[in-house]
């Protein structure tokens, strides 16, 4: 079809703007900072509202939103240095280390956890926040990122040890200490 | 770093589905050997507590990323200000669609062009018909008297079918005296036509009656040239002639002359109405017609 009917800006507010919440946390946990991922949200509605007449009315908006940030993030980070931890991770030393089921503490500050999550590579940390936040389905979290299933249940794996690793040091850092630790403490004294 | 040495290997196999057991991903059989290992392992119990924590606590601090207000208004605005482009604003489909709307204006104005064409070319060989008696039978012919004919001799030849019309021509046509008024036909044509000739503002005038044989006007406002009491009029130039006419149920009235085109269609609106009452009512008060007979034969005479 070459044409179609006027667009409603209220049609696009009604449908997208209730996303903007899950978006904008998303996006502020995977740019670099703040500045970048409302520059980030910004190309996100304006990409969205450009091709709106794509979008077919009553299917997933919220799906196809995520779609655009996440297209746009990957546009974000060819700017990005490459970050040099993604190499360590794909290190088999490292990989066979992240089978340890590191302990993690019984405090948890919400704090510790965005440092914690600042520490793991994108590209496990995008899966992650997908999967344990957003509540996508595998199916979704693949479509989303264009990856093949396996990949996006292999790097949610491993995004979530490295994300308690990462806990665990950033606990400690603190001088929380994990639950175990504490108790093997305790019968030492 | 703990490194966890697992109590069995069903512990192995049950912690590699922990995660999609976390996501809700398992088949339904799979996740029930999940729940049964879980009931009775205390280790694998920990673990998928201490991942569900880590989970938790990752959902309540994304939560405590404010949106900031500011920026859904700033984003509001933007949107507002800018109607998205069509077709993705890609030249290709933009030109496809200027093409193609080309194509179709074209189509229909060639369309209409030939309709209009059809249109006129119905008009005018319709009306030719009444042009050609008035040129054969009136102008060349000459078949008519200096002196009018005395009106009981006019209705004699017209016959009581038309007798009556000479009363409605002559009552509608002031200014004008019918010199003859007769059945005839063209040469090299069946056709009969009810001629009216006249005389009045310095020239000859024909009023002319035939029956139409299947031939029609054509429908629609632009072939019209006028309409008196709810009758079309249509006119044409041919022959160095101006012509206007109608039509009833049965029959094409004419009004031929070499008078202007509007005095040409102005006396045709005159006479129009009342002959298309008389011709369709065809009641013995008016003026006797019976469109259902033409008993023409012992009547009419052929101009050579």
């Amino acid at each position: 079809m070459f044409f179609h009917p006027k667009l409603r800006v209220e049609d696009f507010e009604a449908e997208a703007m209730p996303h903007f919440p899950d978006l904008y946390r998303t996006a502020r946990l995977l740019a670099q900072d703040r500045a970048e991922s409302e520059d980030l949200v910004q190309e996100v509605y304006l990409e969205a509202w450009k091709s709106f007449h794509r979008f077919q009315m009553g299917t997933n908006c919220r799906a196809w939103l995520f779609k655009i940030l996440f297209h746009r993030l990957h546009h974000f980070r060819r700017r990005w240095a490459k970050a040099a931890k993604m190499e360590a991770w794909e290190n088999p030393e490292d990989q066979d280390n992240l089978i340890a089921e590191t302990p993690i503490p019984q405090e948890i500050r919400d704090e510790d956890v965005l440092e914690a999550l600042g520490r793991v590579p994108s590209e496990f940390r995008e899966v992650v926040l997908l999967a344990d936040v957003q509540e996508f389905s595998y199916k979704e979290i693949a479509d989303t990122l264009k990856l093949p299933l396996g990949t996006v249940m292999s790097r949610l794996s491993r995004g979530r040890k490295l994300l308690r690793r990462e806990l665990a040091g950033v606990a400690q850092s603190f001088g929380i200490t994990p639950a175990k630790d504490r108790e093997r403490a305790g019968e030492s004294a | 770093m703990n490194v966890l040495n697992f109590n069995s290997e069903q512990c192995a196999r049950i912690r590699r589905h922990l995660d999609a057991y976390l996501s809700n991903e398992l088949l339904v059989e799979t996740t029930s050997d999940v729940l049964r290992h879980l009931e009775s392992c205390e280790a694998c119990s920990r673990e998928l507590e201490a991942r569900t924590r880590v989970r938790e606590a990752l959902r309540r601090a994304a939560v405590t990323q404010i949106p900031p207000e500011e920026l859904r208004q700033a984003i509001q605005r933007q949107i507002r200000k800018r109607q998205p482009e069509f077709w993705g604003g890609s030249p290709q489909l933009t030109w496809a669609a200027a093409l193609v709307v080309v194509v179709v204006l074209v189509g229909v104005m060639a369309q209409q062009w030939i309709r209009l064409r059809q249109g006129r070319r119905m008009v005018a060989s319709v009306l030719a018909l009444g042009v050609s008696d008035h040129l054969q039978c009136a102008i060349k012919g000459h078949n008519y008297p200096d002196i009018a004919n005395p009106p009981e001799q006019l209705r004699q030849k017209l016959g009581p079918q038309y007798a009556g019309l000479l009363e409605v021509v002559q009552q509608k046509l002031p200014g004008f005296e019918v010199l003859e008024a007769h059945i005839c036909s063209v040469q090299g044509s069946p056709r009969k036509y009810v001629h009216f000739i006249t005389r009045g503002r310095g020239t000859i005038l024909s009023v002319i009656l035939t029956r139409r044989e299947g031939e029609q006007l054509p429908n629609g406002k632009r072939f019209v040239s006028g309409n008196s009491g709810s009758v079309n009029l249509y006119e044409a130039h041919l022959d160095g002639m101006n012509a206007a006419g109608f039509e009833s149920k049965g029959y094409f009235g004419f009004v031929v002359s070499d008078l202007s085109q509007a005095m040409t269609v102005q006396i045709a609106s005159e006479l129009a109405p009342p002959l298309k009452v008389a011709l369709d009512a065809g009641s013995e008060s008016q003026a006797r017609v019976d469109l259902g007979e033409v008993p023409f034969a012992a009547r009419w005479h052929r101009h050579s």
